[in-house]
């Protein structure tokens, strides 16, 4: 039973606050991710989590016990650093076995632990190497055997993979998730790899500026984001913003872009009446149009600038009334530079910012 | 969802955590365990927290202690021996010794040590000595610690090892050997023979800083310059030289401290030309206790301001030791 | 192209070059020059020859201070100059009239005339023959062919005749010597120049050899010196109780200040203070606190602990100056271990100590298992420099002890060359330095390899 509960923890340094006023539960057995760009204090709501650096205010608990200033090391946690942090001195077999030796417990049950956690990642023969001869790889799953032996019931991991090199990364990426899905821990797993986030998270929690964005399971992320921001991070390309005018007329709402008039699907249209102001954004995503080669109801035109082809899509960046677009079309689609295409916006693929607070409109 | 927790209720599970965390084993809901918690705002949250980051700063405050302890051992006989250069004479010949030193104050100690003889020449010729060890070390070790950043070239290790053995090894005793082939050089008891003998003995270490500080430029700032039409050495002149110069000054300064400090070879090397470390020295025996702690003043004092400007670049010399 | 690889190539070289010329100057030659003065006797051994001439073969060489006796004595030119010779004779080339009245030229030696005039610069012009001595003396004088007794007979001169005096030849007299104690050995002609001839004329010793040999005379001197001994002992006792108390508070001024507690820049430029320090300074300063009415005492006497002061440095209390002595090299030399250990901790990764944490290791339990181990390096490097800088410690001593009471290896080598004006039992003791500094130096080199080679991998 390990829940981690964050109440409102804020952690400056010097000036910068880089963790403000945050909370966060994470359930038994979850595995959420903490996703943000570099510098979103991911890294530091970790690190307090894991009492490296301890919170200023506000309270972190495990298991319903107030860990928020206890020394990591009674924490009852595990962890794996991006660097890996292996002791360069000691054998791998010293090296998993060097927390429950800390924690004076007895020898025949770390050497079975050592050898379960050897075998999970396949490194039984590597038990009596010294890690200086290692490759990336290798270092990486004993960093993970090491973190896995502790048998703890928070399991703590800081960009993992950032170190492998993409191909690895890509394999290893698997393989934790294999192996975790059998770990009876609650992990939390910072990344700035969206795509490993939204590949191995439970939930995925965007961090930005100290804060948290959003927490979500990730097609929501993905597909619901709560504001311009986690819709501009999340995606490859990331959603397309189109800045618009909002008409209310009396019986319906129609907002203009480029001189093409969208009619907001019937839900959401009450709340875009109810804003302040003429201003909106439309939210797109690239995947989300739909491209015809000749006009069709509701489709507005635009002129192809590039085309790149990414085997199994094509990535278009159009214009439109002076907005850029990323556009993704099937391979099969005809399409050259300079070409005229026709984009229809499906009312239910729209997603409404209000430009004041960036939000999403959600009914 | 803390409404329902009572403080009273939650006290003894908050204080065992253990206890809590056992408890709730089976009852695997997040509700639950919110019970056992007071909430956030409660005084004994932040009583608790309080008492809990006081104790993790256990450690620090005995780190505190200890430093503490450590910058006493180094500077109280230093401020002992400064108070006893600076007040009368009969303080210094009375006991027992007043242990708020500096009283009374006074230039008496230093007025008789400056004005016995030999002491404003040997002042004078430590200066020079540790003056032209400066300017010879720097300028040695310059090119020689750019071609060890810089360059690889066959060798390279080598000559890096025999700096790092030169160093390690006491050569200072080979003032003797010296001493003879100045003799019959007819160069003895001369301060640039000795100056000489202290730029061999700064040099290492020189040449071990100097590259290291070249090495923390990036090469690629030269390249670039040079790809923006600077030659080799114009490159070298508007971009390495003013990253470097603090560097090279603290090199140049260990020298010259190196050489104000120097004895064996001061003594050995010289012999009316004495500096003011051979001339404390030779003096030892038949000399009042005020001049040997009024020389003692001097003989501390360019340490004591240079190692502000030099500590900085302390760690260069060792850096690259154990690699 | 090609010219300008190669010119390329040679660049490092040449910036190289200052330095290694310099080191080489000052370090290598100055380190043969000390092992020659060691071992190697300049004036040990006199060869003597066959014939009274420098060109003549060698028949034996005769140690230095050998006893002689002296078979024969004769007069030849001398051919070098610059060395200053025991015992010359001079010859004047004369003419004169004879006996016989016809006009004879040739030489006679110095003694045999009575120099009458000489010229401003002191050369004699005219002389006349002194009267020979005793009644079986033949009143003639001979007048040889050459400046040498052996050569032909020219002519004869009478006693007082006045003769003019063309030349001079300053000659030198060789001895037939032979070994007194060894009449088997074959005699030899040897310059007076060499040699001590004793006033009877028919003993001497060899003054001082011309051919250099390989001698273990001055290390043996060292070593029967009687200051070497105590000298030794102190050396190795100093060290052996300094640099275990040198570890242990390095130690803790690098865990210190790898902590990073605020004021941290401040308190390494305290610590590191002492770097730039010599002992002679460090000796005055722990004087100050050890001298009869030092701090110590007066510290001692304030809080009523003692009646009057106690002396600590003298020489019934050897124990509290090398004490002293000790705490003095503590002060002194302890930062430089802080510089090369903080160094060494800078490159253990903040992870690395940040995993072991986590894992449980307290505070101990990490500098134990993770910073011991990862510094072992830095270590291996302070105390081979520690001990070999340790060596070459003797003002303390001076400032402490008056250098009579304790001293050290580095001091004797000193009072050898300073007091004693031996340079080569001084060179002995530097040689001597260097010779324990390798030797500390491969003993942590190979103890500390062996160690990590014996743990069970």
């Amino acid at each position: 039973m390990a829940e981690i509960r964050i109440e409102r923890v804020t952690k400056s340094f010097g000036d910068k606050a880089a963790v403000r006023d945050t909370s966060l539960t994470i359930a038994d057995r979850e595995f959420l991710v903490l996703l943000g760009p570099s510098g979103c204090g991911k890294t530091t709501l970790l690190r307090a989590i894991a009492g490296l650096g301890m919170a200023d205010s506000g309270r972190i608990t495990i298991g319903g016990r107030d860990v928020t200033y206890l020394p990591p090391g009674r924490r009852q946690i595990s962890m794996v650093f991006q660097s890996y942090a292996i002791f360069p001195h000691m054998t791998v077999r010293d090296n998993i076995g060097f927390g429950l030796r800390m924690n004076k417990v007895d020898k025949s049950e770390i050497s079975r632990r050592v050898n379960s956690a050897a075998e999970l990642l396949h490194i039984e023969d590597l038990l009596d190497r010294r890690p200086s001869a290692m490759s990336g790889g290798q270092r990486q799953r004993v960093a993970v055997a090491r973190a896995l032996a502790m048998e703890a019931k928070v399991l703590l991991m800081d960009e993992p993979l950032s170190n492998l090199d993409a191909l690895l990364r890509l394999e290893m990426r698997a393989e934790l998730k294999r192996l975790l899905a059998d770990v009876d821990a609650t992990t939390v797993y910072v990344t700035h790899d969206q795509i490993e986030a939204l590949s191995m998270g439970d939930r995925v929690a965007v961090m930005r500026d100290g804060e948290i964005q959003q927490c979500d399971v990730p097609h929501k992320v993905y597909e619901a984001p709560s504001n311009r921001f986690v819709g501009g991070f999340i995606g490859n390309p990331p959603m397309n913003f189109l800045d618009g005018m909002i008409r209310r007329n009396t019986d319906d709402v129609v907002v203009t872009v480029a001189h093409h008039e969208f009619s907001p699907a019937a839900q959401i249209a009450p709340l875009i009446r109810a804003l302040n102001g003429d201003r909106i954004t439309l939210g797109i995503r690239a995947e989300n149009m739909e491209t015809l080669t000749a006009p069709g109801p509701d489709t507005v035109p635009v002129s192809v600038e590039v085309v790149e082809p990414l085997g199994a899509q094509n990535l278009l960046t159009v214009e439109v009334g002076g907005h850029r677009l990323k556009v993704s079309t099937h391979p099969s689609l005809p399409v050259a530079a300079k070409d005229e295409l026709h984009i229809r916006f499906p009312a239910d693929q729209i997603r409404w910012i209000d430009p004041a607070n960036d939000m999403v409109l959600y009914t | 969802m803390n409404s329902t927790a009572s403080p009273t209720a939650a006290s003894p599970t908050a204080a065992s955590p253990g206890l809590a965390s056992g408890a709730a084993a089976n009852v695997n809901t997040a509700a639950d365990t919110a019970l056992v918690l007071p909430p956030l705002d409660s005084p004994e949250v932040a009583e608790m927290h309080q008492r809990m980051r006081r104790r993790a700063g256990r450690g620090r405050r005995l780190t505190y202690v200890v430093a503490a302890l450590i910058a006493a051992w180094i500077l109280v006989p230093i401020y002992f021996v400064f108070s006893m250069a600076f007040t009368t004479q009969e303080t210094v010949r009375s006991y027992p010794k007043n242990f708020l030193p500096f009283i009374p104050f006074s230039t008496d100690t230093m007025r008789f040590f400056l004005e016995s003889e030999g002491v404003l020449r040997g002042l004078w010729n430590s200066i020079v000595v540790a003056l032209i060890t400066l300017v010879l070390s720097t300028l040695i070790s310059i090119p020689a610690g750019y071609a060890i950043a810089r360059y690889l070239f066959r060798g390279r290790d080598l000559f890096r090892l025999s700096v790092l053995a030169v160093r390690a090894f006491p050569i200072v005793v080979l003032s003797i050997p010296l001493a003879v082939l100045f003799l019959r050089a007819g160069v003895f008891d001369s301060l640039y023979s000795l100056a000489l003998m202290h730029t061999a003995l700064a040099l290492p270490t020189s040449i071990l800083v100097v590259s290291s500080v070249f090495a923390s430029v990036p090469y690629e700032l030269e390249e670039a310059g040079q790809v923006f039409g600077a030659t080799p050495f114009q490159s070298f002149r508007h971009i390495v030289v003013p990253l470097v110069i603090p560097g090279i000054a603290a090199s140049g300064l260990f020298s010259f401290v190196l050489s104000w400090n120097e004895v064996f070879a001061a003594a050995v090397l010289t012999l009316d030309n004495r500096t003011l470390p051979a001339l404390v020295l030779a003096s030892l025996a038949n000399s009042p206790d005020a001049f040997q702690f009024a020389g003692s003043f001097f003989l501390m004092i360019p340490s004591i301001v240079f190692m502000f400007f030099i500590r900085r670049y302390l760690f260069n010399m060792w850096g690259q030791v154990t690699k | 192209m090609k010219v300008r690889t190669w010119r390329r190539r040679l660049v490092p070289y040449l910036l190289i070059a200052p330095a290694i010329v310099y080191l080489a100057m000052f370090f290598a030659y100055p380190m043969y020059q000390g092992l020659v003065l060691a071992i190697y006797d300049d004036d040990a051994v006199l060869p003597v020859r066959s014939e009274p001439t420098l060109d003549a073969s060698e028949v034996s060489k005769i140690p230095q201070g050998t006893a002689l006796r002296i078979l024969d004595r004769r007069s030849q030119a001398m051919i070098e100059d610059g060395e200053a010779a025991l015992l010359t004779e001079q010859w004047f080339r004369v003419s004169g009239s004879a006996a016989v009245g016809t006009s004879v030229n040739g030489w006679v030696p110095e003694a045999r005339i009575r120099v009458r005039e000489s010229d401003a610069a002191g050369n004699p012009l005219t002389g006349t023959v002194r009267p020979k001595l005793g009644q079986s003396a033949d009143p003639l004088t001979d007048v040889h062919a050459e400046p040498d007794e052996s050569s032909s007979v020219v002519g004869r001169l009478e006693q007082r005749v006045s003769v003019s005096i063309a030349e001079v030849a300053v000659l030198e007299v060789w001895f037939l010597v032979q070994p007194a104690e060894d009449p088997d050995e074959i005699a030899g002609w040897a310059p007076s120049r060499y040699l001590q001839v004793f006033e009877d004329g028919e003993r001497g010793r060899v003054h001082r050899g011309t051919a250099g040999e390989f001698t273990s005379a001055f290390i043996e001197r060292m070593i029967d010196d009687r200051f070497f001994e105590p000298a030794l002992r102190n050396t190795l006792l100093i060290m052996a109780m300094l640099i275990p108390l040198q570890l242990v508070l390095a130690l803790a001024m690098a865990l210190v200040i790898h902590a990073r507690i605020r004021f941290s820049s401040g308190f390494l430029y305290v610590f590191a203070l002492p770097i730039g320090m010599s002992d002679l300074a460090a000796g005055i300063l722990f004087f100050s606190i050890f001298t009869g009415n030092g701090l110590l005492n007066s510290i001692l006497d304030g809080l009523g602990l003692i009646d009057g002061p106690f002396a600590f440095l003298t020489a019934e209390t050897t124990g509290w100056i090398l004490f002293a002595i000790v705490l003095a090299e503590l002060w002194r030399a302890t930062s430089i271990v802080m510089v090369i250990l903080v160094a060494g901790l800078q490159a253990i990764p903040d992870e690395t100590l940040e995993a072991a944490e986590l894992f449980g290791a307290s505070y101990w339990q990490r500098v134990r298992h993770i910073m011991l181990p990862l510094l072992k390096p830095s270590i291996q490097v302070a105390l081979i420099l520690r001990t070999i800088l340790a060596l070459q410690v003797f003002a303390v001593v001076i400032a402490l002890s008056g250098g009579d009471v304790v001293t050290v290896l580095a001091h004797e080598s000193f009072r050898q060359y300073f007091e004693l004006r031996n340079d080569n039992v001084a060179s002995a003791y530097a040689l001597f330095i260097l010779l324990l500094s390798i030797t500390s130096a491969v003993f942590y080199l190979r103890s500390v390899r062996s160690e990590s080679e014996v743990r069970p991998t």
